[in-house]
């Protein structure tokens, strides 16, 4: 379980502080499908870099498994939305599988089963010899997505990961992500600002105001069964209710701006 | 000429053989359109030599290549080649070597960084021609002094670039090595450094062009050989076709020397060489 406690998040000192985040608080159940949706600038990517240890938290505390979260470590790993740069461009789709496989000192016989298996999993097991700059926007992110899975995290972190990709490949890297998700029962904490994308891959979606002080103004449940059908009556009624919400905020923004 | 002969040849041929022929003409464009390029020069600046301008102020080609062979003949050209060639490489195999071990530190430590920068900012503007006069007082007219010039003009053009080059390593990528769980130090020498190198490699081939330009000067004013001393002498005798001879072999020189560099680094470091793109 990564809980979340009362977290609040100020950027800088006195009067050049910057308040990001005011008493975040969740809980996230073992392999639960978490989006956190928000308009540009709310802190999802704060506390999502929170959540990886990337950053610290001023006020609360974040947990995991009982025990604080105070970095970095290879239980939570951080996915991109710019995966060329996130990945290692000098190497092989298959070196940048091995790279966490070496650092976590994984015996070299037992390497190969890993990186075949993974490789597999996402679709570019016949592409093992090519360079990330050879690969399409999606294979990129399918290859970041089995370097994490590689060293067995328990949960994934993505920033947006899919957001700098055309429609279609888009749509087909939701539905590939939610058969990863339900093969590994990974749990995955989701950041958007895609509303649709939200509802289709979550189990819960927590909506985050504007900032300054963006706090939770909402967390939702969905209960609709998968493959979810963007089409669906259901589905066009969580959108609505989740539309006026951030609308809501919007209009905040503009009382505060008039 | 030849690019319609070969098309009417494949066109002749069944179908399949009509893509080969013009894939091999599409091949041999760009060294076709360079033997073109030196051709049309050369003639142009035969005729113009020989019929409208003073043959004596500009020898034209047949009268530069006549001053080249007894120059060859006794070797004196290669002697002043080597000679130059020595030169440019030690002081830029120095050059780049000292620049990038500190441009890595001051790329990564932000004290070294502010402390070193400023002081960099003013000495970079001080071309290696403006020092050759302390250059000779402090090691002579000997090669220490072309080893030291070639050497400052090459330092400064490595260095900015290693350090721009660790800067601005992806913060994604090392986050990303971060959680695959790759200590401090690991992060730095298998991912900083590895993104690092397109750039260093630019400052290089920046430096070595740039070398080329300073040792000239560095041997006209302070040596007794190299390309440099030929123009020099050359020049007090006023004997424009051994001038013209030391002009070409210097960019001659310098363009193969570029091309090696070139061809050495897409054999060695090829897989470092790519910038990926967003997206």
């Amino acid at each position: 379980m990564l809980k979340v406690e009362s977290v609040t998040k100020i950027y800088g000192e006195q009067e050049a502080s910057y308040l990001a985040l005011e008493d975040i608080a969740i809980d996230i159940a073992d392999g639960e499908f978490l989006c956190l949706l928000g308009p540009s600038g709310c802190g999802k990517t704060t506390l999502l870099n929170i959540l990886a240890g990337f950053e610290s938290v001023t006020r609360g505390r974040v947990t995991l498994d009982r025990r604080d979260i105070r970095g970095p470590g290879q239980d939570r790993v951080m996915f991109f939305q710019d995966a060329g740069s996130a990945l290692f461009p000098w190497l092989t789709v298959e070196e940048n599988v091995n790279f966490g496989l070496k650092l976590r000192r994984t015996p070299k016989a037992e390497r190969g089963p890993i990186i075949d298996r993974y490789l597999t999993m996402v679709g570019l097991d016949t592409h093992r010899g090519k360079f990330p700059t050879q690969l399409s926007g999606g294979m990129r992110q399918r290859l970041q997505i089995a370097r994490a899975l590689a060293i067995e995290p328990e949960i994934l972190l993505m920033d947006e990961p899919f957001a700098a990709l055309d429609a279609l490949t888009r749509r087909r890297m939701h539905s590939f992500l939610v058969d990863i998700w339900q093969q590994t029962q990974k749990t995955i904490v989701f950041v958007t600002h895609d509303i649709s994308e939200s509802i289709l891959l979550a189990d819960r979606i927590a909506i985050m105001g504007v900032g300054p002080g963006s706090r939770f103004e909402d967390v939702i449940r969905v209960e609709l069964p998968r493959p979810r059908d963007p089409g669906d009556a259901a589905f066009g009624e969580i959108y609505r209710s989740i539309e006026r919400q951030l609308a809501l905020e919007e209009s905040k923004l503009g009382d505060e701006a008039g | 000429m030849t690019t319609t002969s070969t098309a009417g040849r494949g066109a002749g041929r069944p179908g399949p053989a009509i893509a080969p022929a013009r894939s091999v003409v599409e091949r041999l464009r760009p060294l076709l359109m360079v033997l073109a390029s030196l051709a049309i020069f050369f003639v142009l600046w035969q005729f113009l030599s020989t019929f409208v301008l003073n043959p004596y102020l500009i020898p034209p080609p047949t009268a530069v290549a006549a001053a080249f062979v007894p120059m060859a003949e006794t070797g004196e050209i290669f002697k002043h080649v080597s000679i130059s060639l020595v030169r440019v490489v030690i002081g830029f195999v120095l050059g780049s070597a000292l620049a990038i071990v500190l441009g890595v530190v001051m790329g990564r430590m932000r004290v070294v960084y502010e402390l070193l920068d400023p002081i960099i900012e003013f000495m970079r503007y001080l071309s290696p021609t403006a020092m050759i006069p302390i250059a000779v007082i402090w090691f002579g007219i000997g090669e220490n002094s072309k080893y030291f010039l070639i050497f400052w003009g090459t330092f400064f053009f490595v260095l900015i670039n290693t350090i721009a080059g660790v800067m601005r390593t992806p913060i994604a990528r090392q986050r990303a090595a971060e959680c695959l769980g790759a200590s401090e130090f690991q992060i730095f020498i298998l991912v900083v450094i590895p993104s690092a190198v397109p750039y260093i490699v630019t400052g290089m081939r920046v430096a070595m062009a740039s070398s080329f330009m300073s040792i000239i000067p560095a041997e006209m004013l302070a040596a007794d050989s190299g390309l440099g001393y030929l123009l020099q002498t050359a020049g007090m005798l006023v004997q424009t076709d051994r001038i013209f001879v030391a002009l070409a072999t210097i960019s001659l020189l310098g363009f193969i020397t570029d091309r090696l560099f070139r061809l050495l680094v897409d054999r060695t470091l090829r897989r470092y060489m790519a910038f990926v793109s967003a997206g």
